[in-house]
């Protein structure tokens, strides 16, 4: 089964949501993307009378990285027909019980959004495949110049959003705003692009997410919060939102800032990227590590980040622990590979589950 | 009337393995050249620092300096075409009995 081409990763959702009537609900996301497409989310969960608490995840946003909605499609169908048919699964030498698959779906909706940018995903698959960011050629100004084209969507969420301001002079972030850098331009402003302001959206409709997990290659890490700077967990006034410290955030193993995190969520975000990483581990030994999204240089505008500092904007906010996979060692592997690499990270996404109390 | 200039060839991007003596040298060479970079930077075993970063072919010269090895690991555009050709064509799930089953196998019990 080769790789899903843009109609394949919704109609995959559509025939989903017929099949599972009970356990399955397609959404359909309110903005269509630049070149008019509209997309799809799948909840699933056991039918129930109250709300429960949600695990979110979203793939396809970097459009080269094509194997992220493979993963999340074959997640989703995993545990629908064994919840069906009351089976556990098995993913290499990492396995579920039935019992396991069953109290997963019972206590929990999960949220697939496996294609936040089908634009950019059918441009890399059949014309660029290199393509990172999406296709929206309003910031342009009119360049012939092809690489004028586009904004990194993961650069385009509302956290440090004005980079310039925020970092020290010497840290290196990796964001431009320069329209017609070739993959990672932030855009003109904060969630400019359709594509991010659906998983906004989405993220307002289960205000019961807890974990945000934003599917992306490559490296073999599971990364979590904070993205900006080193963590610390002992000066809360240290944040994202105090411009005390615009000019003085990035640099890695300095004193001059590192990001408050409650130490609660700091060791439950690192439990739930071991407890990942275990679950890739045991399918067949590939080493994924549990990091922390700063590592050498800084990030901003990154969705991972973006819902954790939410509850911190506003308090009425549940508070949304944010990951970001970054799976394999390259950006289009063999099918071969990819099949093995949707194994890993699909065993690592349910022992995630699993883990979140 | 004379004809349209044609669109000038784009070159491949090639997947390079930058490495540089330490952290301030590769950082300083990010910030200066500024490449496509792929997956995280990785501490080498001796203390050296390094990244895969894609650029294309007539660019490759300007990542060299001191402190830095450039090693070539592929050619990226290759790989990706290759990839392109695997890509599904049509709707594998337009029928109404074509459901996505996953790739985990179903353990009974």
């Amino acid at each position: 089964m080769p790789y899903l081409n843009i109609t394949e990763v919704e109609s995959a959702l559509t025939s989903l949501a017929t099949a599972y009537p009970t356990t399955s609900h397609l959404l359909t996301l309110p903005e269509p993307s630049i070149e008019g497409r509209t997309a799809h989310a799948l909840q699933i969960g056991a039918p129930a009378g109250t709300p429960r608490a949600c695990v979110m995840m979203i793939g396809g946003v970097h459009a080269r990285e094509w194997g992220s909605c493979e993963i999340l499609v074959h997640l989703a169908a995993d545990l629908l027909e064994a919840h069906q048919n009351g089976t556990g699964l098995g993913y290499g030498g990492t396995t579920f019980t039935a019992d396991q698959v069953g109290g997963l779906l019972q206590r929990l909706d999960l949220v697939f959004f496996p294609l936040v940018n089908p634009d950019g995903r059918l441009h890399s698959q059949t014309v660029d495949p290199m393509w990172r960011k999406n296709r929206d050629p309003a910031n342009s100004g009119g360049s012939a110049d092809p690489n004028c084209v586009g904004v990194d969507l993961n650069r385009n969420y509302d956290f440090l959003f004005d980079f310039a301001t925020a970092f020290a002079p010497t840290a290196t972030p990796q964001v431009s705003a320069s329209p017609c850098d070739p993959q990672v331009y932030a855009g003109p402003s904060a969630f400019s692009e359709p594509e991010t302001r659906n998983v906004r959206w989405l993220l307002d409709q289960y205000p019961r997410t807890g974990w945000f997990v934003d599917v992306h290659s490559y490296s073999e890490d599971m990364l979590y919060n904070w993205g900006d700077d080193d963590n610390q967990s002992i000066d809360p006034t240290m944040n994202f939102g105090n411009a005390q410290y615009d000019g003085k955030r990035g640099l890695p193993g300095d004193v001059a800032y590192a990001e408050y995190i409650p130490k609660t969520d700091a060791d439950n975000a690192a439990l739930l990227a071991e407890r990942f990483c275990q679950g890739v581990g045991g399918v067949r030994g590939r080493p994924y590590k549990p990091l922390t999204g700063f590592h050498l240089y800084p990030t901003s505008g990154t969705s991972d980040d973006y819902v954790f500092s939410r509850h911190f904007v506003d308090g009425d906010q549940g508070k949304v622990l944010g990951f970001t996979v970054e799976w394999g060692t390259a950006f289009h592997p063999p099918w071969a590979e990819m099949r093995n690499i949707v194994l890993d990270v699909d065993a690592g996404l349910v022992a995630f589950c699993l883990a979140t109390t | 009337m004379s004809a349209p200039s044609p669109t000038p060839p784009r070159h491949d991007i090639l997947r390079l393995r930058v490495t540089a003596k330490d952290a301030d040298t590769l950082l300083a060479l990010l910030r200066e050249t500024r490449p496509d970079t792929g997956g995280r930077p990785h501490v080498e075993p001796d203390g050296r620092i390094s990244i895969d970063a894609y650029v294309p072919d007539d660019r490759v010269a300007g990542l060299e300096r001191e402190g830095v090895s450039v090693t070539r690991i592929g050619n990226a555009s290759e790989a990706g075409r290759a990839a392109q050709a695997e890509v599904g064509t049509g709707d594998r799930f337009a029928p109404a009995d074509a459901v996505p089953h996953g790739l985990a196998a179903k353990l009974a019990g």
